[in-house]
């Protein structure tokens, strides 16, 4: 794919045409003093370089809720698959989040195809934007590899103070670009390459460290399955699912059935489940099968940096930090279980 | 159509084997069988209520229909049990890892059912009986906390006659007129001998009852790869993508029910 770029001014109008065409864009915008995905109506909303959103962008793709069957009972029972899906511009993606999306395009196509999910993805449009600053203390991408996007989107910009910077990673996000872009330069290039040195280094003075190698923390978890850090941690989880919830990468649902008043029509819908939560894994009968709290703190930290890092070949963790600002109890940022477990095994 | 859209199917028969366990015969709408394996299950759908995992109790067969063996205890099996014949549910699957027929034929077999654990096990019991001769010697283990709890009891019967299986059955809570065995499953096992060679035991039943099960098959030297196991998880899509079920970096909806033990002893959360 080429390469282009784009004034800023240029892309601005370009976004607010489309917004004028009356094509939903959304973008983080800033809340009370946090910031968060909201349908835009002009450009001048945006925020660029603010926090992490509290919600990541997956809600966009995976909502809290979501139909999946709706149905008639009246006599004959009739029922017809819900897929909804409609055009959404979401801009000013972090690297952080395309990978996350990228992530949750992976499990969604997996096998059994998740037209919900998937529907969706066709319709969703996704312009990161680089972050040249961290965006918050919590945020650990550097460290995770994910400073940069994979894959998963239409188009990437880097702020050149004047321009933009554009990598274009779709053919859908080169026609929406071609218009108003100019191919970059060698110049152009170069000029990148300099601001993301430079990036580099700030993101690796800032950011706390990751003292096992990325590569290395399935075998790590793999080795500290039993350590007494899950329990001690796990003592001090109040089962609340913050850190479920605020994840671009958990995407475990609970479905539920919901009648209309006249209890002749209703739905079949899924809600964002959470795998700290306690009934998680409960049963009729009552048996609960992962009760300790730690247990819970484990399982979702390995999925993220074992099961699916093991299946995927990429951590499931891409460092955007919500879950560790989001915990009450500070238990679960996953840089810091890697580091304390491997701070352990050093004291050993 | 999508993969959360079950079908229509209607309930043709329905019997109360016990207080609370019901059993049920059904028929898809579009008249196609089920076309399972024994050990998978399916998600049953009340419409209003929710979705339920329940094993398929029947063996495969020719038959359009296929049947389940229903305990109400939770809000859909509850809304299921109350249902008339003629009334329609919702169907999706059949879903997961049963056993392999090819697997088992021309070896001895040895059935621990717990409870409710007959349910799924008469799946594969019956794929078994139904081509007797393709098997070695069958032996039925078979325990229940009372005997009013004793599920499909003319099939009881039938195995008790038979001389081609040898069939044991035991109560942990002895009551009036009952004149079998008392006693834990494991209790059972001090009257039967197995060829360690030849056989492959299959346990079902309430997640105590592998413990105790396992450690008597394991006293008696048998083989890990000749235990199988079913496993109960809460799922609620059935298809590997709701996160549930999930033991570790498995999904018991997908990779099971069925395991052999030798894939999950080391499973720490599985047993």
């Amino acid at each position: 794919m080429k390469n282009f770029v784009v004034g800023k001014g240029d892309f601005l109008d370009l976004i607010d045409r489309t917004v004028e065409d009356g094509k939903d864009v959304v973008a983080p915008v800033r809340q009370e003093n946090q910031a968060n995905f909201r349908r835009i109506k002009s450009t001048k909303e945006i925020l660029w370089g603010g926090p992490q959103t509290v919600i990541p962008p997956k809600a966009f793709l995976f909502p809290q809720e979501e139909e999946l069957v709706e149905y008639e009972v009246d006599g004959e029972i009739r029922i017809k698959a819900t897929v909804e899906a409609k055009p959404v511009v979401l801009l000013g993606i972090h690297p952080c989040d395309i990978n996350g999306t990228a992530l949750l395009g992976k499990v969604f196509a997996e096998k059994n195809l998740d037209e919900n999910y998937l529907k969706k993805r066709e319709f969703v449009t996704i312009i990161g934007v680089e972050c040249l600053i961290p965006c918050s203390p919590e945020s650990f991408c550097y460290r995770k590899e994910s400073i940069l996007p994979w894959e998963g989107f239409d188009f990437f910009l880097t702020d050149m103070q004047d321009n933009f910077f554009v990598e274009v990673g779709s053919k859908k996000g080169e026609s929406l670009i071609l218009g108003v872009a100019k191919e970059a330069t060698q110049s152009d290039v170069e000029k990148l390459k300099k601001i993301r040195r430079e990036r580099d280094n700030l993101f690796n003075e800032k950011q706390r460290e990751l003292k096992p190698k990325l590569g290395d923390l399935p075998k790590q978890l793999r080795e500290n399955y039993d350590s007494p850090m899950w329990d001690e941690r796990g003592a001090r989880c109040f089962n609340c699912g913050s850190c479920n919830m605020v994840c671009p990468t958990c995407y475990c649902f609970d479905v539920r059935d919901c009648m209309e008043l006249n209890l002749r029509q209703g739905n079949r819908s899924r809600f964002w489940d959470g795998c700290l939560l306690t009934d998680f894994t409960r049963v009729a009968s009552g048996e609960i099968f992962r009760e300790e709290r730690g247990a819970r703190l484990r399982h979702r930290t390995n999925r993220k940096d074992w099961y699916l890092f093991e299946k995927w070949g990429k951590s499931f963790c891409t460092g955007c930090g919500r879950c560790g600002k989001a915990c009450l109890t500070k238990i679960v940022d996953p840089l810091d279980i890697e580091n304390e477990l491997w701070e352990r095994k050093g004291q050993k | 159509m999508t993969i959360y859209k079950p079908e229509l199917a209607r309930i043709n028969k329905i019997e109360k084997l016990t207080k609370t366990e019901t059993f049920f015969d059904i028929e898809l709408l579009s008249g196609k069988g089920l076309g399972h394996q024994p050990g998978q299950f399916v998600e049953v759908s009340i419409f209003g209520i929710g979705e339920a995992p329940i094993s398929v109790s029947s063996a495969p067969s020719d038959l359009p229909t296929f049947q389940l063996c229903v305990r109400a205890i939770g809000n859909v099996t509850n809304a299921l049990c109350s249902k008339k014949p003629g009334d329609k549910v919702g169907i999706r699957g059949p879903f997961g890892k049963g056993f392999e027929l090819e697997y088992f034929k021309g070896k001895d077999i040895l059935f621990v059912a717990g409870g409710l654990g007959l349910a799924p096990l008469r799946s594969l019991i019956w794929s078994v009986l139904n081509s007797r001769k393709d098997y070695g010697k069958v032996y039925i283990l078979y325990g229940a906390r009372r005997p009013q709890e004793l599920l499909f009891r003319e099939e009881l019967k039938n195995w008790e006659e038979r001389k081609d299986i040898e069939y044991h059955v035991t109560v942990d809570v002895w009551e009036e007129n009952w004149q079998g065995h008392v006693g834990v499953i494991t209790t059972l096992f001090p009257y039967i001998k197995f060829d360690l060679m030849k056989t492959q035991a299959v346990v079902v039943g309430p997640p105590i009852m592998y413990r105790f099960v396992i450690r008597e098959l394991k006293n008696r030297r048998l083989p890990d790869e000749n235990i199988w196991v079913s496993l109960e998880r809460k799922m609620k899509c059935g298809l590997g993508k709701c996160g549930h079920c999930q033991i570790n970096n498995i999904y018991v909806c997908q990779d099971g029910p069925v395991f052999n033990y030798k894939q999950i002893k080391d499973l720490p959360e599985a047993i």
